[in-house]
């Protein structure tokens, strides 16, 4: 290459100082006549930045009344005139490829991008960022497997990747754990597993991961968000706290360690500092989308269901697949007693997470509120929260509840056994217990089942309360028939 | 940002206000004489004024115009000077060349405005008032100018730079972005020569494209808030008004644009849920609305929002109300029910009286409209300060209940137009139902179970009243503006087209007229509420029989309102005169009237007009006897209405109404009778009484044709009483006329009965009645007088041969071959008994042609070929 000269060699060097000083146009200008591949590629991404750095600082000065007016990156049009000449008469590198990929993108010619990212992956594969252009660009599936990539093990990172975009989160754990056989001391990996792992609601071995990886390297503020939403939903104060203070001393002014900081104060309560923490977040990062959903949560605890409802519709705006902000759209107008236009939101949202029991749940409470009353409804919303795991129980003891207040017995008993049988594996106690027991002793009896009953009653009288004298007396009752047979009223027999 | 809204009234300075800046410098230049420097006259100098005014105010657009736009337009008012004018302007905006310049530019403006002690001031001195539209705007830009940060003012003159320099380069710059786009085909070719492994490779261009037309390059700016929000009412309107007159696409661009220039306008997701609700995109429309509320939290735009009370709490009630209504357009009863009672709780609960009323009027409305055989369990709990009567109550009754408390509703709030709107519909339910005691137990005042004209007259007439002292209940952001943009609009005509085109030809007629109303208070909406009670006349002088007040109302209607009126409604006046038209001149000229209403109403979807057309076509057929090409229309009328039970009930009606009659033309009695007869049923079901009158009506007749005579009886008689229940004068004219035929087939005896019948039914068909309704009471009578045995025709001839004469006229036009091949007959026979052969057999000629003509149907034109 003629960059061995080693006068062009000086100006690459002066230009790549200029460079990494941020004097973008300084660097562009010391460029301006050299044809080197390298120095072309690094004359047109100086000129990108710059254009870049510029269209941030106008979209602060040019904010109007009615919103941002959009700002453009002025580079764009002559880049691109530049590069497709390039490419078209192919004197371009994979570098200068990625850069031209880049620059159709934001004029919004995605087609195009995509095979230029594609051919740029191909003949070089160790660029992460055009990976990671490439990944911005494979929003379904379909398009990701019309993608023609060359085999590589850099083609695995992608694939991960794009799978955790996708919310195929099993397969890209898969991915990972295969990865991290080979690359074993990667943090990123491990970073990425702990994310999988936090989709999949694995907490417990999510906050392991972030524990150990904080070990290896203590001064991480990237996806230290998703280990303080780990925090917060096993409502460890004083590890969030911790986490907190480590990435304040890190760096202030990275959205995830703002949104640490409004995590801290949600969960102690102060909602009003939450969303000033998540709204600085959003300033430095405006399609933050975590933190739009979860300042619509703060308002939502604050009362303001306006803002809460603003807040989760920019969520959803900016990702149309986040189930989470749906979610609280739909709470949030059922919370202003409007559960039919609610349900529009939790259909969204279980239509994008099917597999959430609670979406189902939320559904569900929807439609059996008093104003809308469709139980047969919400029962079928409970059925399918009882088929993907759910945690809580609720969806079980709710389906026997209305199928006995629908007055199907059978089915209420059949759900009343599971919900039981759910409890005794998982040793829980409750009045939850005692109603199912209770319901199916009667039931059992009323079946002329006087064996089951009998089981049923004989448990109940572990309990104390007025259950366990509805028991005895209907165990007194079921000897009596079966004594006296054929069966007469034991009623007439007391005194 | 969430929660917070943002104030409305802010105000950008660009380089199109630094132009008009520069106009109103010259304008109101500082001076002692009356008429300022350049000017020569007074009405040239008020032209500018008029135009200043017209630019900061029209709402015709999104964007503000380009230099070079401004300077055509000035070359339209400047006359004379428009050189002058323009060479002022550009020299003026490209001697702003540094930020210094355009210091010094706002504090010259400043001098302009007189100061606030020039109270006293000679009569000749030009001074602009501060307090002025101009004045405001000066003071606006002033002000929009200090506030602006040093990096706002350099900002300001690049684009200042860029606007100067696209009017010099328009066409040039365009070429360039032609020369990208060509940059990118050619690149295309080579590359998926290089590596075509199986890829498409044609598909890049066309995503781009729509992105790249919205792309904005610099000098494009969003006019003020102002204007852009009379721009988005006025569209609105104008969808609301005709929605397919619009291109779905052509105006999502627009808004796209918009919503990229405005991201906070949230505003463009209700116009665009107005596109896609009136272009049948269900999903789009469904998406947009909720977006809409998520982010306005319906506290932008509406009017009728009182902006005191505007509070913390949001107005999502406004949201269900739109989603009711939204439900209720596309054809879903349940949820449109469902929804709009969530309202009306929701309105509760926030006390938003306004929204309560409103949401009252669209249940009412929906009520009516569609058929619900059932309230129970959905008209719940929320209605029971309304309907505290009980929940035993009939739909109708609940509907009357509801209607009653709209209106009360509506009065009380002084909403004008809903309570004009409330009045019409209670005519209308008093129209088509009886009022019936609303206590099931305790005592009854007794009550005519009838319907009562007059109540409906004067529902009308307070409908009208209220509207005729309308005063402004909305802001006048709309009329004002729209005032501006007419006149703008008018820049470009020719003085004097207005009394041309007067002349010109039918077509254009609305254009001096539409300019003309355009100052007028009167919004649209109230004119549409007029023309709308002026339909509703048509219609109950329609019921009720009168065939001429019907037509003078439709004719009313079309001649004032019909340019304010929504498309759908200005067909259905031209379907109520087509009809008219039909009934009383024949096929012909209905079919060429038909013709021109086509042309006009060519864009509508789901038309009337096409509904009209199938009826004609149907109606015609079975006259002519083409009794397959009428089962074929009746199939297409009946595909035309909605799947689900309850929706177009009007059409599902007509449909099945005129496929039992294409049964009985058949000849296919029993089937005829069963069609009738689950029509009949339907109608019971869903209290649609004046339907029943007609149905029985036509089992009644179906009954006589099979020659079941005495079945056909208390058929007629049930009919009568409906009749006389509603008020159906000329229908039960008919059904009289029935009635007579049936006693006249039961035998001789009966024809004094049936003679009584006709003559007592006489006035009313004839003086109401259609060609085919008179020419059969002719003939029935000719026949009562024929088969008395008291009567002999050689005394008499005159008293049968002048009805049959009559009737055969009348049949002619209508081209019915069985009747009229039956009054021939008749005829014959009369001139046999008088011996005039010759005659005899001209009559029997006439009957031999007409039972050809019905038994080889043959179409000339092929009617449905342009179907």
């Amino acid at each position: 290459m003629e960059e061995d000269e080693v006068i062009h060699g000086d100006f690459y060097l002066l230009a790549k100082s200029y460079f990494d000083c941020r004097e973008y146009r300084r660097a562009a200008h010391v460029l301006r006549d050299q044809t080197g591949n390298k120095s072309v590629f690094l004359r047109c991404y100086a000129l990108y930045l710059a254009g870049e750095k510029r269209k941030e600082e106008e979209m602060i000065e040019l904010e109007g009344p009615l919103g941002k007016s959009d700002a453009v990156n002025r580079e764009l049009v002559s880049l691109e005139r530049e590069l497709s000449s390039l490419c078209k008469n192919g004197m371009i590198d994979p570098f200068g490829l990625y850069l031209y990929g880049l620059v159709l993108k934001e004029k919004g010619n995605e087609n195009l991008a995509r095979k230029v990212l594609v051919e740029s992956v191909n003949s070089y594969p160790w660029n992460w960022s055009a990976w990671s252009e490439l990944q911005s660009l494979c929003t379904t599936v379909d398009i990701l497997n019309g993608l023609n990539l060359s085999n590589h093990w850099m083609k695995e990172f992608f694939l991960a990747s794009v799978y955790q975009e996708l919310r195929m989160h099993n397969e890209s754990l898969s991915k990972y754990e295969n990865l991290q056989g080979t690359f074993t001391f990667s943090n990123y990996i491990q970073a990425q597993i702990a994310k999988a792992r936090y989709s999949l609601r694995e907490f417990e071995q999510v906050e392991v991961i972030f524990e150990d990886l904080l070990r290896n390297d203590p001064y991480r503020v990237e996806d230290m968000d998703t280990y303080s939403n780990v925090l917060y939903t096993k409502e460890c104060f004083s590890a969030l706290s911790y986490l907190a203070h480590r990435v304040i001393m890190t760096d202030k002014y990275r959205p995830e360690s703002c949104c640490i900081i409004g995590n801290y104060y949600s969960l102690k309560g102060q909602h009003e500092k939450s969303v000033i923490y998540f709204r600085r977040a959003l300033k430095l990062n405006k399609n933050y989308l975590s933190a739009w959903t979860l300042m619509g949560h703060e308002y939502v605890e604050m009362k303001n269901t306006p803002a809460a409802v603003d807040a989760y519709r920019r969520a959803v705006d900016i990702n149309p697949r986040d189930y989470r902000a749906w979610y609280g759209l739909g709470q949030a107008y059922e919370m202003m007693g409007m559960p039919h236009y609610a349900l529009h939101y939790f259909r969204k949202s279980v239509f994008f997470q099917p597999i959430d029991s609670r979406l189902w749940i939320a559904m569900a409470q929807c439609y059996e509120s008093e104003q809308l009353h469709m139980l047969e409804e919400a029962i079928k919303c409970y059925k399918r929260a009882a088929n993907c795991n759910d945690t809580e129980a609720i969806a079980l003891h709710r389906l026997a509840k209305l199928h006995r207040e629908l007055g199907y017995p059978e089915e209420a008993a059949f759900y009343y056994r599971k919900d039981l049988e759910r409890m005794e594996a998982e040793e829980r106690e409750g009045p939850n217990i005692v109603e199912a027991l209770m319901f199916l002793a009667t039931h059992y009896k009323a079946q002329k089942r006087f064996e089951e009953a009998e089981v049923y009653c004989t448990r109940l009288l572990d309990y104390t309360g007025p259950e366990r004298e509805t028991a005895k007396s209907l165990l007194r009752g079921m000897r009596m028939a079966q004594s006296s047979f054929p069966s007469m009223d034991v009623e007439h027999f007391h005194p | 940002m969430a929660g917070v809204l943002k104030a409305p009234g802010a105000f950008a300075i660009t380089p199109h206000k630094v132009s008009v800046c520069v106009l109103v410098q010259i304008y109101a230049s500082p001076s002692q004489i009356s008429i300022p420097f350049p000017f020569s006259s007074v009405s040239q100098h008020n032209r500018l004024g008029l135009y200043l005014l017209a630019l900061t105010k029209s709402c015709d657009d999104i964007l503000e115009p380009k230099l070079e736009q401004l300077i055509s337009q000035l070359r339209e008012i400047g006359g004379l000077l428009d050189h002058w004018l323009t060479d002022h302007l550009t020299s003026r905006l490209s001697s702003l060349s540094s930020p210094d310049d355009l210091f010094n530019f706002f504090n010259d403006m400043r001098g302009v405005l007189g100061g606030p002690d020039s109270g006293v001031m000679e009569d000749d001195q030009v001074i602009l008032d501060p307090n002025s539209n101009l004045g405001m705007f000066l003071r606006r830009c002033i002000l929009a100018f200090n506030l602006l940060t040093f990096e706002g003012i350099c900002h300001l003159l690049t684009n200042i730079g860029i606007y100067c320099k696209e009017a010099i380069s328009s066409c040039s710059s365009y070429e360039l972005r032609r020369l990208d786009d060509s940059d990118i085909e050619v690149f295309a070719d080579p590359k998926s020569e290089h590596n075509d492994k199986g890829r498409e490779s044609s598909s890049y261009s066309s995503s781009g494209d729509l992105l790249r037309d919205v792309d904005l390059n610099g000098g494009v700016f969003l006019r003020t808030n102002w204007q852009i929000q009379g721009y988005l009412m006025e569209q609105a309107d104008a969808i609301e008004k005709d929605g397919s007159s619009f291109t779905l696409n052509a105006f999502e661009l627009t808004l796209r644009q918009l919503q990229k220039l405005a991201p906070e306008l949230h505003r463009v997701h209700f116009l665009r849920y107005l596109n896609s609700l009136y272009h049948d995109d269900y999903f789009s429309a469904l998406e947009n609305l909720h977006r809409y509320f998520d982010y306005s939290a319906g506290t932008e735009g509406f009017d009728f929002v009182p902006p005191a009370g505007c509070n913390s709490f949001g107005r999502y009630e406004i949201a269900l109300l739109c989603l009711g209504m939204m439900h209720f357009h596309f054809g879903h009863p349940k949820q449109a029910l469902e929804v709009l009672t969530e309202a009306v709780r929701v309105s509760q609960q926030h006390s938003n009286d306004t929204c309560l009323a409103y949401t009252l009027a669209a249940i009412c409305n929906l009520l009516s409209e569609i058929g619900f055989s059932t309230t129970s369990g959905i008209l719940g709990s929320p209605f029971s300060p309304m309907t505290s009567v009980g929940t035993s109550l009939s739909v109708q009754q609940q509907l009357f209940v509801l209607l009653k408390g709209s209106l009360k509703r509506a009065e009380s709030l002084k909403l004008k137009q809903l309570v004009a709107a409330n009045h019409l519909a209670m005519a209308k339910f008093n129209l088509t139902h009886v009022q019936r005691p609303l206590l099931s137990f305790g005592p009854k005042t007794s009550m005519k179970l009838r319907t009562c004209p007059v109540t409906v007259c004067k529902e009308l007439r307070l409908g009208y009243h209220l509207i005729s002292e309308f005063c402004c209940e909305g802001s006048t952001m709309t009329t004002d503006g729209a005032f501006s943009t007419a006149w703008l609009k008018n820049l470009q005509k020719p003085v004097g087209s207005l009394v041309l085109s007067q002349d010109n030809s039918s077509r254009d007629n609305s254009n001096p007229f539409l300019f003309c109303t355009q100052p007028s208070s009167i919004p649209g909406s109230v004119l549409q509420l007029v023309g709308s009670s002026y339909l509703h006349r048509a219609t109950a002088w329609e019921i009720y029989g009168s065939a001429p007040l019907a037509r003078v109302n439709a004719l009313v209607y079309a001649t004032c309102v019909a340019d304010a009126s929504s498309s759908s409604d200005a067909a259905l006046v031209h379907v109520k005169l087509i009809q008219h038209l039909a009934v009383f001149k024949g096929y012909e000229e209905a079919f060429s009237a038909l013709k021109i209403a086509e042309e006009k109403f060519l864009s509508v979807s789901k038309s009337r007009i096409l509904i009209l057309k199938l009826q004609l076509l149907h109606e015609r057929a079975l006259h002519r006897g083409h009794l397959k090409l009428a089962q074929q229309v009746c199939d297409e009328l009946g595909v035309l209405a909605s799947s689900v039970t309850a929706v177009d009930m009007e059409l599902k009606i007509e449909a099945s109404l005129r496929h039992a009659r294409t049964l009985l033309a058949a000849k296919q009695f029993s089937q005829a009778a069963a069609v009738a007869h689950s029509l009949f049923c339907m109608c019971y079901k869903f209290n649609l009484q004046v339907e029943s009158a007609t149905v029985l009506l036509l089992l009644a007749e179906i009954h006589l044709k099979s020659g079941n005579a005495v079945v056909g009886l208390p058929h007629a008689l049930a009919s009568l009483s409906y009749c006389q229940s509603f008020n159906l004068d000329l229908l039960r004219a008919s059904a009289t006329l029935t009635l007579a035929e049936l006693w006249l087939s039961l035998g001789s005896n009966h024809t004094k009965t049936a003679l009584t019948l006709i003559h007592g039914a006489f006035p009313m068909i004839l003086g109401h009645g259609g060609l085919e309704l008179c020419a059969r009471a002719y003939i029935a009578e000719a026949k009562c007088y024929l088969s008395d045995p008291s009567f002999s025709v050689s005394d008499n001839p005159e008293v049968v041969l002048d009805p049959l004469r009559q009737a055969s006229d009348e049949l002619h036009v209508l081209e019915y071959h069985e009747l009229a091949a039956e009054g021939f007959y008749l005829m014959a026979i009369v001139f046999d008994k008088l011996g005039q052969l010759e005659k005899r057999e001209e009559a029997a000629a006439s009957f031999k042609n007409h039972i050809m003509a019905l038994e080889n149907p043959q179409d000339g034109e092929d009617p449905l070929s342009n179907a």
